[in-house]
């Protein structure tokens, strides 16, 4: 593990000759179609991939846009209906002191995906050599971009379960809006991306 | 290449085309973008069309919250409430559906729908909870794109959309009228009103009515329209007439309308009609408006038209027969040169004459006037009724007419002849009459009459009065049992017997002619006295004591002259007198003796002067005659005595009375009495002092 953390270069497989299986990590010579042990279709790390990435991410992105723009909650009470998108709930929540609360929820709904985006487009960039960026800091963020995307989620499931509990009639009744649709296309869509990252080109000095 | 790496390998780097490398996960991110370009789109193309509502007051709306609709449906939302550039008024930014501001129309109302409680109900309770709305109303006009309104400041009244006929109504006084007052048929609701608005440009109120289907039909040229405020009240030859209606009524108001004659035409929106003050006035006014092919007649009447005007009733013997449109004045080149004559133009209706319903052919109408004028028809002027100056036309035969035919002129209609009215100036009587009034003397009259009665009153209150009659009984009495008594009854007698004595006397003087010798006497006792002074007037030396004698003669002459005869008489009247004193008095019955003795006396002398006669002895029938008079005078100057004396009792008595109590009913009755007898007393002395004036009275009568 010394080397791991030297700046040394390492050999990939790839540049050994050899493939590994995405599915089950078994190594097979290069130019085998299928893994011998689990039947998966081998492929070498290529820029395939990374185009992906791009392509879930620009997906993302653009689903992003009305996620924002369009009313996250329509909030009808007693009549009156209120419209609120993801920035505009959480300004209201500071507005009426709930700091804690509106803090969790810009985090959750606007820096975490931000920043998600901005990783992977980041990992992207320095796997094809367009940013310096070390192969061990590469995979750190890998790392972290998988696990924070489970948790994008949260805006949506919190607006699903609001929408489906408060429904009391002309009291108050609350809607999910199209934001929140598209809010759940960027999230999956990112996770998608995040997916498609083949994280051996993180390794590969092919495109160095 | 070194000897520990794997072999090498050929590998063959695939080298496609820039766009054959892509792969087809691309079409994710443009599907992404392209859904949502799509919404976007959608969302543009939903946004509507921003129009702006000028309202004066903007109370309650909200931009982003409240919306606009149209027939309850939400068309449009509040995007901007601002101010316009002067700050006068406020404009609503309202984003409005697309397809709904494309029919938007410039006459398009719009009016913030808040909750009220009014006299015709409650509305806009929603809105209590929800907030205000802004409600439209307009009829849809594709392609009109208006942009910018006026808002209404309240909501019309007439629910927008409701199928009717607006007209509109003008009065001269709305205060009975409130804005939504309903407009009954028959008694059947079938519209309301509008606000009602002051006319600038003319006199009067003007307000919108909306008559709503089907009941829309029943409006026509004909059709007047009334006030029914629910309360009436009138006086008329048929009597009180009051009819109250319904509460609602009462408090809002309201209209009634009917077709008042037959003939109407269809009405056109925004019709206007007058609006009457009654349902009487409402159908009378049937005939203040143009008949049907109505008959145009002119006559000029030579009065004063004063009270006359456009719409006064034109009456053939009180029968309504059409109305006067126009008055106006004409110069005429008359008897006594140019002179004013009034031209009233009468609009008569040919349906009332009998002519037939309709068609009546104007020169039917003219033929049957002209035959009616020569029989003798004429107009004159006359009072509408008894207290109103209002004049009417009246159409009269008057047989005795100077004779005239209807003048027909070529650019005139038909005149018709006319007669000197016979006006009364009522008004000048009944102004005669009030001042008439006016003028008498009532409040004097009253006080006059008050205190009058006010005395009656005190005077029949009085106790003294109702006991007079008792008292006056009592002393009739009395009086009755003092005459009564026999020493009065007697006195007279004695009186009378004395007074006829004295008369005889007198008269056996008178016969006697004792005076007249006595005279004679006297005088040729002067003739010696006058001889003597003649003779003693040739004596020288003795003159003296002869004028002394003749002195003493004279003086003697004039003594007898003078009269012991006179004197005599004197007494014999006042003697007389004390004897009628007496007869009413009430000490007669003590008449003194001296009386009695100097009455003997008298009588005695009386006696002697009967039987006497001779010259001789009338000096001593004289003397006896004084002695007589002066007794009698004593018996007299003791009557003031006596009523002294009854004075002095009338004090004791009314003394002793008074200790009795002073207002009992005795005491009064005991008073009356004496002063009665007061009374008496006092007579008596007056009628003594009249035979002292007067004393041949008592002998010769009054």
């Amino acid at each position: 593990m010394e080397n791991a953390r030297s700046q040394t270069p390492v050999l990939t497989a790839h540049e050994a000759g050899l493939i590994g299986c995405t599915s089950c990590g078994k190594v097979h010579r290069t130019g085998t179609d299928r893994c011998a042990r689990c039947g998966a279709t081998l492929h070498a790390p290529d820029g395939k991939s990374l185009q992906k990435v791009w392509a879930w991410l620009v997906a993302g992105l653009v689903v992003y846009v009305p996620a924002n723009v369009y009313p996250m909650l329509r909030t009808t009470t007693l009549g009156q209906t209120t419209d609120n998108t993801i920035v505009g709930g959480a300004l209201d929540l500071a507005r009426h002191g709930d700091y804690g609360v509106a803090l969790v929820v810009f985090i959750a709904s606007i820096v975490i995906p931000i920043g998600k985006f901005a990783a992977i487009a980041y990992l992207a960039l320095a796997v094809s050599r367009k940013v310096r960026m070390g192969p061990h800091a590469r995979h750190i963020t890998f790392v972290i971009v998988e696990f924070i995307g489970r948790w994008s989620m949260i805006d949506v499931f919190v607006v699903a379960i609001l929408a489906s509990l408060v429904t009391l009639d002309f009291a108050a009744t609350i809607r999910p809006g199209i934001a929140a649709i598209s809010f759940a296309l960027s999230v999956a869509f990112t996770m998608i991306s995040a997916l498609s990252f083949d994280p051996r080109l993180i390794w590969d000095t092919k495109y160095r | 290449m070194s000897d520990r790496g794997p072999s090498d390998l050929e590998i063959e780097t695939r080298t496609r085309s820039a766009w054959r490398n892509l792969s087809w996960v691309w079409l994710v991110p443009l599907a992404a973008l392209a859904v949502t370009l799509g919404v976007a789109w959608k969302t543009w193309a939903d946004r509507g069309r921003p129009i702006e509502i000028v309202f004066e007051n903007a109370s309650g709306v909200v931009a982003d919250e409240t919306t606009v609709r149209y027939r309850d449906v939400v068309i449009g939302s509040v995007e901007r409430v601002g101010f316009v550039a002067d700050l006068s008024s406020i404009v609503v930014t309202v984003r409005v559906d697309r397809t709904i501001a494309d029919s938007l129309p410039e006459n398009a109302r719009f009016w913030v729908v808040r909750p009220e409680v009014s006299t015709s109900g409650v509305t806009g309770l929603t809105t209590v909870l929800s907030g205000v709305y802004i409600e439209a109303a307009f009829e849809p006009s594709p392609g009109a794109q208006a942009e910018r309104f006026v808002g209404l400041k309240q909501a019309p009244l007439v629910a927008p959309g409701t199928a009717g006929t607006t007209i509109t109504l003008r009065t001269d006084d709305a205060a009975q009228l409130t804005a939504g007052a309903p407009i009954f048929h028959k008694g059947i609701e079938v519209g309301r009103i509008e606000q009602p608005e002051l006319l600038f440009t003319r006199d009067g109120v003007v307000f919108d009515a909306f008559i709503e289907e089907p009941y829309n039909e029943l409006l026509n040229s004909a059709t007047r329209f009334w006030l029914t405020s629910g309360f009436s009240l009138s006086l008329g030859t048929g009597g009180l007439d009051l009819s109250v209606g319904s509460l609602a009524n009462l408090v809002r108001g309201g209209l009634s309308f009917d077709t008042v004659f037959s003939g109407g035409v269809p009405v056109t929106e925004g019709q206007v009609f007058e609006l009457y003050e009654s349902e009487d006035a409402a159908r009378s006014s049937a005939f203040s408006n143009p008949f049907e092919n109505a008959v145009e007649l002119v006559v000029e009447f030579k009065d004063s038209v004063s009270g006359l005007s456009a719409g006064s009733p034109v009456n053939l013997r009180g029968v309504r027969i059409g109305s006067v449109s126009a008055i106006n004045a004409i110069v005429r080149e008359g008897d006594n040169g140019r002179e004013v004559r009034l031209r009233a133009t009468l609009s008569i209706d040919p349906s009332r004459l009998g002519l037939g319903d309709d068609d009546v052919e104007e020169t039917t109408v003219i033929d049957f006037l002209s035959e009616a004028v020569r029989e003798g028809l004429r107009a004159r002027l006359g009072f509408q009724s008894l207290f109103s100056q209002a004049l009417v036309v009246e159409l009269v035969r008057v047989p005795e007419a100077e004779p005239a035919a209807l003048v027909l002129l070529p650019d005139l209609p038909p005149q018709i002849p006319s007669v000197q009215s016979e006006l009364p100036n009522l008004g000048a009587t009944a102004e005669g009459l009030l001042a008439r009034i006016d003028n008498l003397p009532v409040e004097e009259v009253l006080d006059q009459a008050i205190a009058t009665m006010a005395a009656i009153e005190t005077f029949a209150a009085d106790e003294g009065l109702r006991e007079a009659p008792d008292a006056l009984v009592s002393l009739l009495d009395d009086a009755r049992g003092l005459v009564g008594s026999e020493d009065i009854q007697a006195l007279p007698g004695e009186i009378n017997a004395a007074v006829s004595d004295l008369r005889t006397i007198i008269s056996t003087m008178e016969q006697a002619g004792a005076v007249d010798q006595v005279l004679s006497a006297f005088k040729s006792v002067d003739d010696a006295a006058n001889s003597v002074t003649a003779f003693a007037g040739d004596v020288s030396g003795a003159a003296d004591e002869v004028t002394e004698l003749i002195k003493r003669l004279q003086a003697l002459t004039d003594k007898a002259n003078e009269l012991e005869l006179n004197e005599f008489l004197t007494s014999a009247r006042e003697l007389v007198e004390s004897a009628d004193r007496l007869i009413d008095s009430d000490a007669t019955r003590d008449l003194p003796a001296s009386l009695t003795a100097a009455l003997d006396e008298a009588r005695g002398a009386l006696a002697d002067l009967r039987e006497g006669g001779a010259v001789e002895n009338i000096n001593a029938t004289l003397a006896s005659a004084g002695d007589a008079a002066e007794a009698v005078e004593e018996a007299a100057g003791s009557l003031p005595e006596i009523a002294n004396r009854i004075d002095l009792l009338v004090n004791e008595t009314r003394s002793v009375v008074a200790s009795y109590g002073t207002n009992s009913n005795f005491n009064r009755e005991t008073l009356n009495s004496l002063r009665e007898i007061q009374n008496a007393a006092e007579a008596l002395s007056k009628l003594a002092r009249a035979l002292e004036r007067n004393p041949n009275s008592i002998l010769f009568g009054r």
